[in-house]
Formats: structure tokens, sequence, C-alpha cells
């Protein structure tokens, strides 16, 4: 093939090659997710950019529930309910196993005016009852994760059990296509649920935070979100509850058990030993369920499990709050504090403004602050609770094919898509009910070993970070508000594509510091962190609260003033630059860098 | 006006003395009555310059030197002001104004306990320093002076400055046809290691939740002269975060001249240069005087200062020159008669907002 032939200043999405191996990835990604040759002509055209926020590493087949359902979702609220006036939905398309997407925008300016009197009407209802609708998406939302938690995975025995005969239950093959249909809608139901009130609550939040730097242009963006944040949202519940389980194991002399290298079983089992150990582990049992839901990732991924499923995460937390206390440390998180500073904030800037802006000022603080608590909890109980327990809910369908000799392993599952599985699934019913051969068994197995291993190879290629035409400006209110992709950031990563040693990004969290890099590209590799390293990854999760009290400084590809790293590090007080596009693709663990959290710019030293 | 005659305390002096004493002093009278670190010094009034000129008999002189300058016609306006500076320099400094002088600046000895303590001369002229307008070369600043004969010999050169070509081609040009006059601020001078001005707000962007400060090493002729590329520092007066800090390399400063009087040019130590003239804790002292500075006068301010060599912060901060900041720029700001709600609105792309 030709040197790629670029558009702009970003490579054509056509002229990419499949790395060496990696022949046949799109067998694993629907028809439509593709750039094929039919809609060259337009989508060459378009500006597309990896979301590497939602997806930084290869898309199991499985997982692109996670992106048609949400831009199902996403599509739907933006453009069929609230009619954004200049922008539609996402489209999607798969580079290697890379996500890139792309808005669809409004041209016609009678179709703008149209939707915008949609809008006023609709978004207007909901910023004005925000309250009430927020505590009826709560119940939504709970009623949801309950149902979840109640679906049952029908085993299929040698005979039907005698309520089928002489009751009226379900045969199992209606009763297991039922429950697998039941566990994709409830994933459908989720993110419609996630997409409600995200444009309208991230909207008020840039609204809010334009007025500030329309009048105070040198502010700093984190000023803005101490301003709008939340003391008491659901997010900082778990890492309190941790706190408090080591307050306990001190209060009642089973400290000793919490020893640095030590397993959460080992753990475990030094505290079963004693009276005092076992009510601490009592406690602990009232708190997982529901603060153990919280996830070791962002989410959207099957691997991205939660602590329930990997508890190394909060124990190494508590590991680290016992040895705190113990060193007579105040490891409690400065509510007061932060209660204050956020008021003092609020009223020494609102002092500064003209009457004028003031009254807009106050006004948009006070809406910013009531969508607030929705911005934050969406993910904890969204992206976190709901989505760790329904991957282990698929996993239970992995445990029924494995039995039935369809997989080796129940997470073979994510090889395959969701409507390959309803096939096996279909498939599986059938031979079980026909007493035939199934072909499942020797079909399945190969696909799934040259997936896993197409996987492993797609990780090791760096995609850039956009594809496509260079806009002259990004108009979508979504790309801006939610995933911080503005004119001046996608143009930055135009000048940068030839590399070069600075990155830029957004000024999340302020302070200067150096030191070495870790780049983090999956959940998995958060053990590898050591003590005064600076994380380097796509995105961060609060679920990663352990390694806050270890790194130094965070840096990410994507992710504005308002994602949970920048969060997360101002609560630690270090510093962190978000969005910078390319940051886990430029620099190389062990590499030394410069984190200027206060100009929001990363500096390779060597 | 006290029996002294033709000076008086900074410490004396209000806004309302402008019109005697000049811009600059009585704005220095009033930051230590506000109880800013000023240093102690003294000011003479514009009488003092009609006295000299009366005395001296140069009105006459210089009436017909000005009578001849054309406006537009450099030559013209170099010719008459160097025939009056010539003679405003072989004239006399009264007797009775030397003597007052003296008194003060004996004064300022015993303050110091030093008996020939250095001191800042600086033109304080009418008008200059107000909101409205700076005074093209009338900026005269003579640093480390010391001696009472040498005290008066600055004073008579700062006079001469209202002479300088632009001073009377910008006079020309305003033609209100008033007799110019000068006042001139004497003060302790401070040994300064750093010094430079700042900005109780951004005056490029306009944000008023900002303190800009330019700094570099040594005395302030550097950075007022535009000599050095000084460190540039941003500062939140919210949270005293340094929201910007640019270290520039920092090669020339002005520091005592050896031989105890006058500031010479001399290069800053290769070490030195490329090293932030400014930490934290002096940033601090800095926003926190600048506050207090721009809420006295209760507009943004332009404020010259230094920081001792000896002594410590914030003893060691001094406030040496304040004056309303003449071009600030607006911020962007936002519609004022928009809603909130409206504002919410058009993020989404609502063009026209219904109220």
């Amino acid at each position: 093939m030709a040197a790629p032939s670029t558009v702009g200043s970003f490579p054509s999405p056509y002229e990419i090659e499949t790395p060496p191996g990696c022949e046949g990835w799109e067998e694993m990604y629907p028809y439509y997710g593709r750039f094929d040759e039919e809609r060259r002509e337009a989508d060459e055209q378009r500006f597309w950019f990896w979301n590497s926020m939602h997806f930084p590493v290869p898309m199991p087949a499985f997982d692109a529930i996670c992106i048609d359902t949400a831009y199902q979702a996403l599509g739907s609220w933006q453009n069929r309910v609230f009619a954004v006036p200049p922008a539609m939905g996402i489209d999607w398309r798969c580079i290697n196993g890379y996500i890139y997407i792309s808005g669809n925008p409004v041209l016609d300016p009678e179709k703008v005016a149209e939707r915008a009197g949609h809008f006023q009407k609709r978004a207007g209802y909901y910023y004005e009852n925000w309250d009430e609708l927020y505590g009826k998406w709560r119940t939504k939302m709970d009623a949801l994760i309950a149902e979840l938690g109640e679906l049952h995975v029908p085993q299929l025995g040698e005979y039907e059990p005698d309520e089928v005969a002489f009751g009226d239950q379900e045969t199992s093959y209606v009763a297991v296509l039922d429950a697998y249909r039941n566990a994709l809608r409830l994933a459908d139901v989720m993110w419609q649920h996630h997409f409600e009130f995200l444009l309208l609550g991230y909207g008020a939040y840039m609204t809010f935070a334009e007025l500030c730097k329309a009048n105070l242009p040198d502010i700093p963006d984190q000023h803005i979100a101490q301003m709008v944040a939340g003391l008491d949202v659901l997010l900082f519940r778990p890492d309190a509850e941790l706190r408090r389980l080591a307050r306990l194991a001190i209060e009642t002399g089973v400290d000793s058990a919490f020893v640095e290298g030590r397993s959460p079983e080992e753990i475990d089992t030094g505290l079963a030993e004693s009276e005092a150990g076992r009510s601490w582990l009592a406690e602990l049992e009232t708190v997982k369920d529901p603060w153990f839901h919280m996830a070791t990732g962002d989410g959207l991924y099957h691997t991205y499990g939660s602590w329930l499923d990997d508890p190394r995460i909060p124990y190494a937390s508590l590991i680290g709050y016992v040895a705190a206390l113990k060193a007579g440390e105040n490891i409690e998180r400065p509510t007061d504090h932060i209660a204050q500073e956020r008021d003092r904030l609020a009223t020494e800037y609102a002092a500064l403004l003209d009457d004028g802006a003031r009254q807009g000022f106050e006004q948009l603080l006070a809406l910013s602050r009531t969508v607030f608590p929705y911005v934050e909890e969406h993910k904890f109980l969204c992206d976190y609770w709901f989505l760790t327990s329904w991957w282990n809910k698929i996993r239970e369908f992995g445990d029924l094919l494995v039995a039935h000799g369809f997989f080796e392993d129940r997470d073979d599952i994510f090889q395959l898509s969701r409507l390959e599985v309803y096939s096996a699934i279909d498939e599986l019913l059938l031979t079980w009910a026909t007493g035939g051969q199934p072909r499942g068994p020797k079909y399945w197995p190969p696909i799934v070993a040259r997936r896993k291993e197409l996987l492993a190879r797609l990780a090791d290629w760096t995609p850039p970070p956009a594809v496509g035409a260079v806009p002259e400006a990004v108009l979508d209110p979504a790309l801006i508000m939610l995933w911080g992709v503005t004119t001046q950031r996608v143009h930055a990563w135009a000048r940068e594509q030839e590399g070069g040693s600075e990155l830029t990004g957004t000024a999340a969290s302020p302070g200067i510091v150096e030191g070495v890099a870790r780049v983090v590209k999956t959940v998995g590799e958060i053990g590898d962190v050591r003590d005064g390293e600076i994380l380097v990854c796509s995105i961060t999760s609060p679920a990663w609260a352990p390694i806050f009290s270890k790194i130094q400084a965070t840096v990410t590809d994507i992710g504005g003033v308002m994602s949970h790293a920048a969060i997360v590090c101002r609560e630690y007080a270090l510093p962190a630059v978000v969005g910078t596009g390319r940051a886990t693709s430029a620099i190389k663990t062990g590499q030394r860098i410069r984190v200027d959290g206060t100009a929001g710019t990363v500096t390779i030293l060597e | 006006m006290s029996d002294a005659g033709h000076t008086l305390r900074l410490a004396e002096l209000r806004r309302g003395d402008n019109a005697l004493f000049g811009g600059k002093s009585s704005a220095l009278g009033e930051l230590i009555a506000a109880g800013i670190p000023v240093p102690p010094g003294f000011a003479v009034s514009t009488s003092a310059f009609r006295g000299f000129v009366e005395e001296a008999g140069l009105g006459g002189m210089i009436a017909a030197e000005m009578s001849r300058i054309s406006l537009g016609d450099v030559d013209s306006v170099g010719a008459a002001s160097h025939a009056i500076s010539q003679a405003m320099r072989f004239a006399p400094v009264p007797d009775a104004l030397r003597d007052e002088v003296a008194r003060r600046y004996a004064e300022l000895g015993e303050t110091t306990g030093v008996a020939e303590p250095p001191v800042a001369v600086r033109s304080s002229a009418l008008g200059e320093d107000s909101q409205d307008a700076t005074f093209a070369g009338q900026q005269e600043t003579y640093l480390w002076v010391r001696g009472a004969d040498h005290v008066c010999d600055a004073l008579r050169d700062c006079w001469v400055s209202l002479y300088s070509p632009p001073a009377i081609s910008y006079r020309a040009r305003l033609s209100d046809g008033e007799e110019p006059a000068m006042g001139v601020a004497v003060q302790l001078m401070v040994d300064a290691e750093v010094s430079g001005v700042l900005f109780t707000c951004n005056p490029v962007s306009g944000d008023p939740s900002m303190v800009a400060v330019n700094a570099s090493w040594g005395l302030g002729l550097a950075v007022v002269g535009g000599e050095v590329t000084p460190d540039d520092y941003l500062v939140s007066k919210v949270t005293r975060e340094v929201v910007r800090a640019h270290v520039h390399s920092k090669d020339v400063q002005y520091v005592p001249d050896a031989g105890g009087r006058g500031a010479v040019r001399a290069d800053v130590p290769d070490a030195r240069r490329a090293i932030a003239c400014l930490d934290a804790g002096a940033l601090d002292a800095l926003v926190d005087v600048a506050g207090r500075i721009e809420r006295y006068f209760g507009s943004h301010q332009d404020v010259e200062w230094a920081i001792a060599r000896d002594g410590e912060l914030p003893a060691s901060l001094f406030i040496v020159q304040s004056r309303p900041v003449t071009a600030v720029q607006r911020p962007a700001g936002t519609p004022a008669a928009a809603s909130a709600m409206a504002l919410v609105m058009s993020a989404f792309g609502v063009g026209e907002t219904k109220d």
C-alpha cells in the first residue's frame, strides 16, 4: 500500500493499515461499524475521533453493545426527545478494533429553528422540574438494578421439572431465551436511563463555566468545578466506607491483620481466627452491598469488574488507611473545608462581577449545583453498579454454554457479539430439546481463540487520535460537553500529529511535579503502579482510589475538568492534566515527565 | 501649608493635595494612610518650582523660548528645550528651599540612623498618575541619591525634565496654556533584591480576580524601563494560586554604585538569570498588599514595589508607587439581558432565545 495520504492533518480512515497478523478483525463487529467503500465519499470528509475516553482498548465483540445501545440512547434523547437544535446523534466506526465517533450535524437553518422550539419546551421542562424528575429517575434505577439481581438463568436438565408437566411453568427453552432477551433489554433500559439527564446536566454546567470564563477570563477550570461540586454524592461513599472500616479495625484491635503485601484471602483468614475479626468481617459484609459495586475501571468493558470481583483494590485501600491511622495521620475527607471553600470561592468570585453578570453567575451556579448530583451519581448507578453486575449476569449464560461444551471458559462468551450469543443459545436450546448433535462446540472455540489473539495483537497498535477531515470548528454540544472535544483541542491534535515532547490538555488540578511515568492501559495493570509514579492512562475512575494515594500526578488522554480523574485529583491535591489526546501513546512507562496541572501541559523530559 | 513652606512629609499628604504636590506624592500619602508599607519620605510642592523659576528670574526667558517653538517642528522644540534646560541647570536652588530640603532629609536620616541615607527622587507631575493621562517624558527618577546637595540637584533635574522635548510637545498638543509645574517626591531607598510592577487585575484579559506581577532582580528601573523581560506571574486573588508563571532570563539589573552614590546597570550573574525571582511567599505578600491597595482606592491600580535585600517578608516588601490602571481590557462578559436559562439554551445552539 502507498504511504497514507492525509485529509487535512489527520489520516484518511480508509488508508490505515491493518497491523500484521490482525487480518480479518472486521468479523468481530457488525457490518455497519466499518469504514466501507460505499460510504467513502461521505465518511472521508467527516471528522472522526477515537473515543478513547470510553473505549481505550480493542473492543471485544460482545462489549460492542456498549457502543450500539449507548448511542441509541444518546441519539434518542439528544435528537428525538430534546431535539438539540444543531446536532443529532453520534455515529461510530471501528478501525483495528478501536472505536471512532462522529456527530451528525443539523445543517438546515429552518430545521434548526424548528428543533429549537421543541428543545426549549422539553429541556425547559426538565430544568424546571429537575429535582422531582431526578427523584423519579433514582427510583427507576433502583428498580432496574433490583430486576437485574432477580434475573434467573435457568439450567437445562435431563427432564423438565414437574412444574412444567403438572403446573403452568414455561418450558426451559422459552425460559432461557426469555432470560437472555431480558438481560439485553435491561441493558437497553439502563442506557436509556443513563442518557436521560446527561446532556442537560453537562449543558448547565458548561454554560456556567462559560459565563465564568467570559467574565473572569483567567479563572482556573478547577475553581469552577470546586464551586459546583457536591459533597454528599454517592461516588464518595465507597471510599468513605473503607475509611470507616479502617477505623473500626483499629478500634476493635484487629488492625494487625492489615499488612502490606497480604492478599484479601489471607487477611480474611487472619481475621476469621478471632471473635473481633469475625465481627469486623460481618460489618464488611453489610458494606459490600451496595458500596463494593464500585467498578475497578470506567465500566464499559466486561473486563472492568467491581470491588466484589477484585477485592484487592479496596483491601489495598484498607491497608493504606489502617497504616495512615496508626501513623497518626488524618484520613478523613475534609468535607467541612471543602464546603467552606466551595462557598468562599462562589462568594468571592460573585463579588468581583458586575451586577448583570453576578445575577447570571448566581442563577447558573444554583442550576449547576442542582444538576451535579446526577452528573456524578449516574456513574455509580449505571456504569459501576449496574454494568459490573450485568457482565456477571452474562457470565451465567457463559456458564450454561460451557456446561454444554460450546466454550472452554465462561468469559469466552464475550468474544461473540450479542447476536452471535443469541444464535449459540438458540442452537443449544434446539439441540438440547431435540437431542441432536450441536455444532457449536466445534464451531465456536476456534472463533473464540482467534478473536482473543486478534484483541491481544490489536492492543499493541496505537490508534491516531482522529481520522478524516479536520473540522473548522466543533459545534456539536454533545462532543464538547461529554468528550471535551473542542475546536481548540482538535486543532491541537492536528498540530501534534507530528509528535513532539510537549502535550497539551486541560488543566484539571493545579500544581507542577516531575516524576516517572506509569502508563496504564488496562485495569489489570493498576497493580504495577509504584509509589511516587505519575499515572498516565486513557481515563481513570474514582474506583481507582487506592492508587491515588500512591501517585503524584495524573495525565489522561481524554476528559475535561469534570472528568473523574480531575475530580479525584483535586480531592487528593494531585496535579492533573486531562484530555491530552495522546498521552498513553506518546509517553512510555519509565520516562521522566513533568506535569503542569496549572498550565495544562505535560513535558516528556527524557 | 505648614510653616515649613514648600515641603510636607509623605504621610501628611492626601488625595486633595494633588494640585499642590502632584499625583505621585499624594498617592503615596494615601497609601501610607491606608497602612500600606511605603518607605518614608517627603514631598516638594509645585510652589517650590515656581519659587525657583521666580527667584532665578527665568520666567521671561522661558516664555520667550516657548513662544519661538512651532508645533510639529522638532528642531524648534529641541532648541527651546536645550536653552531652558541649560538655564535651569545653572540657576541655584533658593537657599530657603535648600535648607528646608536639608532639614527634611536629615529627618529621614534620623529615622534610619544613617547620616546620609540613600533616597529616590522622583517627579510628581500634576496630572501625572491620573486615571486619564500619563504625561510623556515626565517620569524622572533618580535612585540612590545621597547628601542634601545631591538631593537638591536631583530635585532640579526633575524640574528640568518638564522642558524635555517630549514634555514640551505633549503640553503644546494639549494647548491649555497653563503654566507647567511639578512636584517632587523624595523617599528612602529600598535596597531591593527584587522589584517590579503589579496590576490588581490582569491588564491583558481584564480578569479582575487576578493579580499580574512582573519582577526582576535589583532596583525597579530594569522592569519599569523595559530593559529586561521580567518574570511574569498571574496569581488568583481568590485562592492565591499561581495560575501562570513564566520565568525569563534576566540578564541586567540596577544596583547601588560601588562609590555609594547613584544606581548602575550591571550584569546579573549567570547562575541567577534563569532563576525565578519570586517564590510563593513573596507572591503571597504581593497579592495581599495588592488587595489592600485596590480596596482602598476602589479601582484597579498599577503598583511599583520592591523587596528589600535585608529583612523578611512581609516586612521587607515596600510599595513605592501606585496609580490607577489607565487602560483596562474589559472581559468579553455576557449579554447583560440574558437570563441563566437563555444562556443554557444558547449553549445547546438555540439561536433566538425567548424569555
